[in-house]
């Protein structure tokens, strides 16, 4: 009994979603009554429960789960906020955006409900919506580098590198030493063209993640782009490479990532291996 | 019972009676009122104040400059230059302020804002807690349990010390290490910290070193802490400082750190062409 609180304390800490693993360590324990010797921690378990029963469409069990939250904190903003998750679960946006706006307007600063409508709004496809309801929460809340991901996302989806860009800038302000970052500001500057700052970020990331395979793989690509550019400019308008370095540095630049890529192909399965060299050697 | 007392220790044998009647029941009155204290405190203390969103947006772009200053070299200097640009401006206009009409009004009266006085009643409550207890106490001793020595210190100090510590007994030749029972209560309150912590949790309001820190400084905390910050004031600062950072590119020489990482090159050369 005791293991499966450790364990669902555990999947609570790493903000894992893991609803099917949550399910089948809290049924007996649900069963069983056995949450109560949680003490304190059975109503963290209980909103643990409830998020996984909808992840997994068991609504009956989340609507009985939320039933003994509601008896227990009445008058909760952050059990109102599982009501308007419930709602989102069975296909009643309207009910849920109403739940939302309702806890916004009782408190502005409730990060929770902002959050959520701003969920609501993309699952159901209104990007403008939400990129509009995400910016205003970035007004107000511009250190969330979580938030400012997810709007650099929306940005793509809908090509608009420059704002993307922005948005990335932001997230490696607060996070300057995360490669993973600089990742997708090095491959959104590749998509817009400006090839001598996704040279300087990729060769960031190999720098930051030793033989970050997409690190090198981005440098190769790029030092090549460069080569062609310079060779014949009137081809691509949009390239930037004025910052690019000279072409003897350039070409240091590529065998280093072909080097780097061959040792890290050598461990691999032998059809990968092959594609890969074949894709190097040309 | 003190002539021999120049060279060597000097031996008093106490009675065991002062033992059982003073020692351990000025001890356990300290731990009850402790306890009793902290409880009494978590009774009294309101919640805090929620704070308002135009406060929030306020601190949260005072960081959001401090972050630009900070992590400046992280990012290319179009992108510094342009947020630069905005932030200041932003700043200078009083974009982000709570409300812009006072921006040209001196600081707003301390007593006028309710919230603020909430705030300030709670902080003075809570002192009075540590406070009072404590004089009692002393008082209780001071009147119960003097004009005795009550334990010796394993540690020699100084002759000053013996007017304080053997407050009730006028003895000239006294070693200062036999202290009244006024220095027991002194090692106490120090001392129960720690039992507090194992009693009653890691933040508790039992302290009694806390309690004479905030008697210390009360009077200069009080005035600042309590005002409400002038954030005009803060943001002109902010501009200034972000108009003078000097922007240094962290990836300029990235090509040759990347390869002397790989191995390629012995160590980075700083001026060499790109």
């Amino acid at each position: 009994m005791s293991s499966s609180l450790e364990l669902l304390a555990e999947i609570r800490q790493s903000s894992e979603r893991r609803p099917f693993a949550v399910l089948k360590l809290a049924e007996p324990l649900l069963n069983t009554s056995g949450v109560s010797r949680a003490g304190d921690d059975a109503w963290l378990v209980y909103e643990q429960v409830f998020v996984s029963a909808i992840d997994e469409g068991q609504i009956e069990l989340a609507k009985a789960v939320l039933v003994i939250l509601r008896t227990r904190f009445p008058s909760s903003q952050r059990v109102k906020r599982l009501y308007g998750m419930i709602n989102e679960a069975v296909g009643h946006p309207d009910e849920a955006k109403t739940i939302y706006k309702e806890m916004l307007e009782t408190d502005e600063t409730n990060v929770l409900a902002s959050k959520r409508l701003i969920a609501l709004l993309k699952a159901y496809g209104h990007i403008g919506e939400t990129v509009k309801q995400l910016v205003a929460y970035l007004d107000i809340h511009n250190n969330d580098f979580e938030a400012w991901l997810e709007l650099s996302n929306l940005y793509l989806t809908q090509s608009l590198y420059p704002q993307a860009a922005f948005c990335m800038e932001e997230v490696i302000l607060q996070q300057p030493a995360n490669h993973y970052f600089h990742l997708c500001y090095a491959e959104i500057s590749y998509s817009m063209g400006n090839f001598d700052l996704a040279l300087k970020e990729y060769l960031r990331v190999v720098e930051l993640s030793t033989d970050n395979v997409r690190g090198f793989y981005g440098i190769k690509l790029v030092a090549d782009r460069i080569r062609d550019v310079r060779a014949k400019p009137k081809r691509d308008q949009n390239a930037r490479i004025d910052d690019a370095p000279q072409p003897a540095t350039l070409d240091r630049l590529s065998q280093l990532a072909t080097e780097r890529l061959v040792a890290a192909y050598n461990s691999a399965n032998d059809t990968c291996k092959k594609t890969a060299e074949e894709w190097l050697k040309a | 019972m003190s002539g021999l007392a120049e060279s060597t220790e000097q031996v008093m044998f106490l009675d065991p009676a002062i033992r059982n009647w003073v020692l351990f029941p000025i001890t356990v009155i300290m731990v009850l009122v402790g306890v009793f204290r902290h409880q009494l405190t978590i009774l009294m203390t309101g919640e805090p104040p929620k704070p308002d969103i135009r406060d929030i947006r306020q601190a949260k772009a005072l960081i959001r400059g401090q972050i630009l200053a900070q992590s400046n070299s992280y990012i290319p200097l179009a992108s510094f230059n342009e947020r630069k640009k905005f932030l200041c401006s932003a700043f200078e206009e009083g974009v982000y302020l709570k409300n812009k009409n006072a921006k040209d009004q001196s600081p707003v009266n301390l007593m006028a804002d309710p919230k603020n006085m909430e705030v300030m009643m709670d902080g003075m409550k809570k002192q009075m807690m540590g406070i009072v207890p404590q004089t009692l106490i002393m008082g209780w001793i001071q009147f119960f349990f003097s004009g005795f020595i009550l334990i010796k210190l394993p540690f020699p100090l100084g002759l000053r010390f013996k007017q304080m510590l053997q407050s009730g007994i006028m003895t000239p030749n006294m070693d200062v290490k036999w202290v009244s029972s006024l220095s027991w209560y002194f090692i106490n309150l120090f001392g129960l910290r720690g039992v507090f912590s194992l009693i009653l949790g890691g933040e508790n309001s039992a302290d009694g070193i806390r309690d004479m820190t905030a008697m210390g400084s009360m009077g200069a905390m009080g005035q600042q802490s309590g005002q409400p910050q002038d954030y005009n004031k803060l943001f002109m600062a902010m501009k200034d400082n972000l108009s003078i950072v000097y922007h240094e590119w962290d990836l300029a020489n990235i090509e040759q750190r990347v390869f002397v990482k790989y191995g390629k090159q012995s160590r980075v050369f700083t001026s060499a062409a790109k």
